[in-house]
């Protein structure tokens, strides 16, 4: 019973990062026309999120946990003009902030199936337990 | 007199522990869906006939279980008689993504299911054996 036990716990850490990272993307795409408020001045940075697989001391098991949140370095502002613009620079130009909603609303789909698939996973190791339990009934 | 006397409880408690031990490979495979370089594991197959021989044969010299295989005879957990169960990294998979991720949920599904089924079959076969014995004893119910 310890195994199967083990195994909820995991999907359950599984269901958590996927979690967490439906709450960066939210984070990303509230924040996609947050610009700067000074001539000149970076807009929002769009947050990255990645996983790693670590042992947990408490259960002896390696659970999935949240490895690093950073910043997108990588991609370009796309700029605009727009003079009348609080973060206009002086030839007019606004940096707006580099996430690209399609690609958030990819990333959301993903952690969304890959937490109904942790679920799913849960699902299979309760009913084994469930089955283990039943043995005792008549 | 426990049901761990008779040699065929015996193997099917080997193997459904087997099959708990697997389940949580598969679902630590899927939790990690989306980790960076991970590779998929799984147990090694084994041969549950053979170990229902082995078993018959040292019937007299006590308990024999199947428990997860080390790499060395001195980690926690490791047996050093008897058959191991040994994890591996699945060398094979249907696709690999850019990060280096090889875990494809639908494979995995496959095998939880298969797991499932085969864990059900024994817990059936476990519960037939014991009205089997019921029966002899002959207890009305």
């Amino acid at each position: 019973m310890t195994d199967i036990m083990n195994a909820i716990n995991i999907s359950a850490a599984g269901m958590q990062t996927q979690g967490a990272r439906v709450r960066v993307i939210t984070e990303n795409i509230a924040n996609a026309n947050t610009t700067g408020d000074t001539p000149g001045a970076d807009p929002y940075r769009r947050q990255t999120i990645s996983f790693e697989n670590e042992m947990n001391k408490e259960l002896g098991i390696n659970l999935v946990k949240v490895g690093a949140i950073g910043v997108d370095m990588e991609s370009d502002f796309p700029i605009e003009y727009r003079p009348d613009h609080p973060a206009a620079d002086e030839n007019g130009y606004v940096k707006l902030p580099n996430v690209k909603t399609l690609i958030e609303m990819q990333d959301a789909r993903e952690a969304q199936r890959s937490y109904e698939a942790n679920l799913g996973m849960l699902e299979q190791a309760r009913s084994m337990a469930q089955r283990t339990i039943d043995m005792l009934r008549n | 007199m426990s049901t761990q006397s008779i040699s065929l409880f015996q193997a099917l408690g080997a193997k459904m522990d087997f099959l708990s031990q697997r389940q949580v490979l598969i679902n630590q495979n899927v939790a990690n869906a989306d980790t960076p370089g991970y590779k998929p594991r799984d147990l090694k197959d084994m041969d549950f006939g053979k170990i229902l021989g082995d078993i018959n044969k040292n019937a007299s010299n006590g308990v024999q279980q199947v428990s997860l295989g080390g790499t060395a005879g001195k980690h926690i957990g490791a047996s050093a008689s008897g058959e191991t169960a040994k994890v591996e990294k699945q060398r094979e998979t249907y696709e690999a993504t850019l990060s280096g991720n090889s875990v494809v949920l639908e494979e995995q599904l496959v095998k939880s299911n298969q797991n499932n089924m085969d864990y059900n079959l024994m817990a059936n076969l476990y519960q037939k054996n014991v009205g089997l014995i019921r029966t002899a004893i002959g207890s009305n119910r």
